[in-house]
């Protein structure tokens, strides 16, 4: 499903990835995880399309990100969700339109649009506060929206860059549950933390990160 | 369709969020349209003056000496038969010398001594086909038999076409510039709605919106900012009119002249001319702007 050979990305003479290749299969879950600045947001946005790798290349479903045009790109978007630290969420829209965009930006039709958007809010226990705003909600509350957002288009994979950085460890915990549900519902699920307390005691795959390059995996 | 309802929403919505910009942004356009159409609308008024009155040619056709009166009247004919010109009066020999010595004054002493009437008997005839060259009519006259020349005031037909083609050139420069201002105007007003809605634009992009997806909601605010402002400009254009045709003694000195309103096909040019530059202003901000 996801394929790095050798990829390589500095910023301004700055490396942030160095050879960096693994493979995540279909349906898997993947922790990729070290310290701040050990490239873990920069390897995710390699593999979302926001950044270019220097050099080396990412299959994302059999797609190479290295040839594909910009239209592509956001088409390959309509099937990667991404859940951000900060959530991105647009505090002058409701819960639910939030959450609708990530469809109607497809083009779909709006009754497609109200119905799934309900059940990603359904889904996630936000279907009371549909027409509250982001500002209202608690920070867990945020981050579920952010995932209803990601998942509301069935994406075949699921990208989160810290999705309990901001949260305490209760929230942290629901949030977790929420990420393995999805991968047991057939998505392919990245999770990017430094948070170590959340890797312990799991079976899950762990990707380990220093100073850009993979120091080891297990 | 489902889309460009989409498409049309989020374009008013971007316009409501956005009201105080847009409306100063409105003004402008419309004032800087309507100064184009008053521009347009004296213009035609203008043209249309100098059509009626100015706009005909009067011409001199110079007979023979002696001729009888039978060949007179074959030239009469020989000239009312032809199309666009029109006889003012016969001038006979006799009342040309009179008319001469009217217009001499105290010096027509200077015409007592002659011993025969050497001005020759003439029709002052006017050509009511501005646009047809003057010189070929003037050909076309003197070929008739009996008349010795034609003569019309060259001079003055060409000063009046140098300054129509001035007042044009002159018109099409501050059209020009006038385009390029609302251009201006509009260009920055999308950018600056782009830059209020940067956060979202990002969101949308990374959620998999094409950029067109993005941009065909600012193109039709940059259309509905020009459609509305060139309506508005020829509403007010339409009032400056009324003011104009009820006050025209005031403004014109000349009561008996006729106002009249631009053609419909100028009516819709404006209007069509102000949705295209909105559209044309709202391509250029969106030109490069979603580097996400």
């Amino acid at each position: 499903m996801i394929q790095l050979f050798h990829v390589y990305k500095s910023f301004g003479g700055t490396p942030a990835l160095r050879d960096v290749s693994f493979r995540v299969r279909k349906g898997e879950f993947v922790f990729v995880t070290g310290p701040s600045g050990a490239g873990k947001t920069t390897l995710l946005r390699i593999m979302f399309g926001a950044e270019k790798a220097s050099s080396g290349h990412i299959l994302i479903n059999g797609i190479n990100l290295g040839r594909i045009r910009r239209k592509q790109i956001a088409l390959l978007r309509r099937r990667i969700g991404f859940v951000f630290q900060d959530f991105k969420l647009l505090n002058n829209k409701t819960i639910f339109q939030n959450v609708a965009l990530a469809l109607e930006v497809t083009g779909a039709n709006p009754s497609y649009v109200r119905k799934k958007t309900r059940q990603a809010l359904r889904s996630l226990g936000l279907i009371k506060k549909e027409e509250a705003y982001p500002l209202q909600l608690s920070g867990g509350e945020q981050q579920r929206v952010a995932i209803a957002r990601a998942i509301v288009k069935n994406p075949l994979i699921l990208l989160a860059d810290e999705p309990t950085g901001n949260l305490d460890p209760d929230l942290t915990r629901e949030i977790m549950v929420l990420f393995r549900t999805i991968h047991m519902k057939g998505t392919t699920v990245v999770v990017a933390t430094h948070n170590r307390e959340l890797l312990k005691g799991t079976a899950i795959r762990k990707i380990y990160l220093e100073k850009g390059r993979v120091i080891k995996e297990d | 369709m489902g889309k460009l309802l989409y498409f049309i929403r989020q374009a008013l919505l971007n316009i409501s969020q956005n009201k105080l910009i847009h409306l100063i942004s409105l003004g402008t356009i419309s004032i800087a349209i309507l100064i184009l159409g008053v521009f347009l609308l004296l213009l035609v008024n203008v043209e249309g003056w100098i059509k009626n009155w100015g706009g005909s040619i009067t011409m001199s056709v110079y007979l023979e000496d002696n001729l009888p009166k039978r060949q007179i009247a074959v030239i009469r004919q020989a000239l009312s038969s032809r199309e666009g010109v029109e006889i003012q009066r016969f001038i006979s020999k006799e009342e040309a010398l009179i008319e001469l010595k009217s217009a001499l004054g105290p010096q027509s002493e200077l015409v007592e001594g002659l011993t025969r009437n050497p001005l020759p008997a003439s029709f002052e005839i006017a050509i009511r086909e501005p646009k047809t060259d003057p010189a070929s009519i003037k050909r076309e006259l003197e070929g008739i038999p009996g008349v010795v020349e034609v003569q019309y005031s060259e001079a003055w037909i060409k000063r009046f076409r140098g300054v129509m083609r001035l007042v044009r050139v002159g018109g099409m420069m501050l059209g020009g510039l006038l385009c390029l201002g609302v251009l201006f105007i509009v260009t920055n007003t999308i950018k600056l709605t782009i830059y209020s809605r940067k956060e979202e634009i990002e969101i949308m992009k990374l959620v998999g919106a094409t950029d067109w997806f993005v941009k065909i909601p600012f193109l039709i605010e940059g259309f509905i900012q020009g459609a509305t402002g060139g309506l508005l400009a020829l509403v007010s254009l339409f009032v400056f009119y009324l003011i104009m045709a009820s006050n025209k003694g005031i403004f014109l000195s000349f009561t008996l002249l006729e106002v009249v309103f631009v053609p419909h096909f100028y009516m819709t040019a404006i209007v069509g001319l102000s949705s295209f530059l909105g559209f044309l202003g709202s391509l250029m901000a969106v030109g490069r702007f979603f580097e996400v």
